[in-house]
């Protein structure tokens, strides 16, 4: 127990002394000094922000192109009879 | 016969042979006429939807790692990098776009309930993606040849994962169409059921639609 603590602490204390001075809070903060890289981080970064848009919209568009048609389709055919047959017979009625 | 364990639905038709139930008179006016609910598309086709949206993330994250070393390199192609053969994948990518054109008319030959020109539709569509995916192995073939390769460079691992994984999809693409070839075949769809052909020609569509934003990333920009 005693040795699994002290593995620990000379575990901890040597990511402390191993840490670089300044870390950046960016993982790419490297590239932010108005080169070709930065500009390529940029278009990156606006391509895969826009990606998820075009996706869901695609999809969304789609779908909504489908209920159209599918919507024209039944408005074409109409409803042609009741789908349970509620017509008075007198002879059946007994009346 | 008329079913009394279980209810009828409220959309089922009678059937023409079931007596028709005596009226009682008296109570609420008949209600009128329910329109039957059916949905706009299958699950098998929304869930090919939705895979096909994680699909196109993929390649979305693949383009921007691809736009990231495009963009951030001065000189593209790098020096002492061959050249990639644009004129010959231009034709393959036209080959390609009228599979997509074929995989349609197999589709409204089903709907039309020609069955003769469905099979003949998915043939063409599958010899015309195998065309594709020939073309593009000799394509690679040659490159490598001329020293492009995977670890050449990052010019070479970015158009072999890109290009790669395209082909992969073609490839798995091109087998599921020959499975709905073989089902086609033996007439296992009709002008009602033919969800795993509508399910199989979106793939295919998305996979060649695909394929012209690779072409004019990796080979014409």
């Amino acid at each position: 127990m005693k040795l699994k603590i002290l593995l620990g602490l000379s575990g901890a204390f040597a990511l402390l002394v191993y840490l670089p001075p300044i870390a950046n809070a960016c993982a790419v903060c490297w590239a932010g000094d108005g080169g070709p890289t930065d500009k390529a981080f940029n278009w990156s970064v606006i391509f895969l922000m826009a990606a998820p848009y075009a996706v869901v919209g695609s999809i969304a568009v789609w779908l909504f192109c489908i209920h159209r048609r599918s919507a024209a389709r039944r408005a074409n055919n109409g409803v042609k009879q009741p789908l349970v047959h509620l017509d008075l017979n007198p002879e059946d009625s007994g009346r | 016969m008329a079913r009394s364990s279980t209810a009828r639905r409220i959309d089922e038709l009678l059937p023409a042979n079931e007596p028709k139930q005596r009226a009682c008179g008296g109570g609420d006016p008949p209600a009128p006429p329910v329109r039957p609910n059916t949905p706009i598309a299958s699950n098998a086709w929304l869930a090919v939807l939705i895979f096909l949206g994680a699909e196109a993330m993929f390649f979305a994250g693949l383009i921007g790692a691809y736009i990231v070393f495009r963009v951030g390199s001065p000189v593209w192609p790098p020096p002492f990098q061959p050249r990639l053969p644009i004129a010959t994948t231009g034709v393959n990518t036209l080959i390609l776009l009228a599979s997509a054109v074929t995989v349609r008319l197999a589709l409204k030959a089903v709907i039309a309930g020609n069955r003769k020109e469905l099979i003949l539709m998915l043939g063409v569509t599958a010899m015309l993606g195998s065309i594709f995916l020939a073309v593009q192995g000799f394509e690679w073939i040659r490159l490598i040849h001329f020293g492009l390769t995977v670890s050449s460079s990052v010019y070479g691992g970015l158009f072999y994962t890109l290009i790669g994984f395209h082909a992969l999809h073609v490839f798995g693409a091109l087998i599921w169409l020959l499975i709905v070839f073989a089902l086609a075949k033996q007439g296992r769809f009709s002008k009602e059921r033919h969800v795993g052909l509508q399910t199989c020609s979106m793939y295919w569509t998305f996979v060649v639609g695909l394929w012209p934003l690779l072409y004019g990333l990796v080979y014409l920009l």
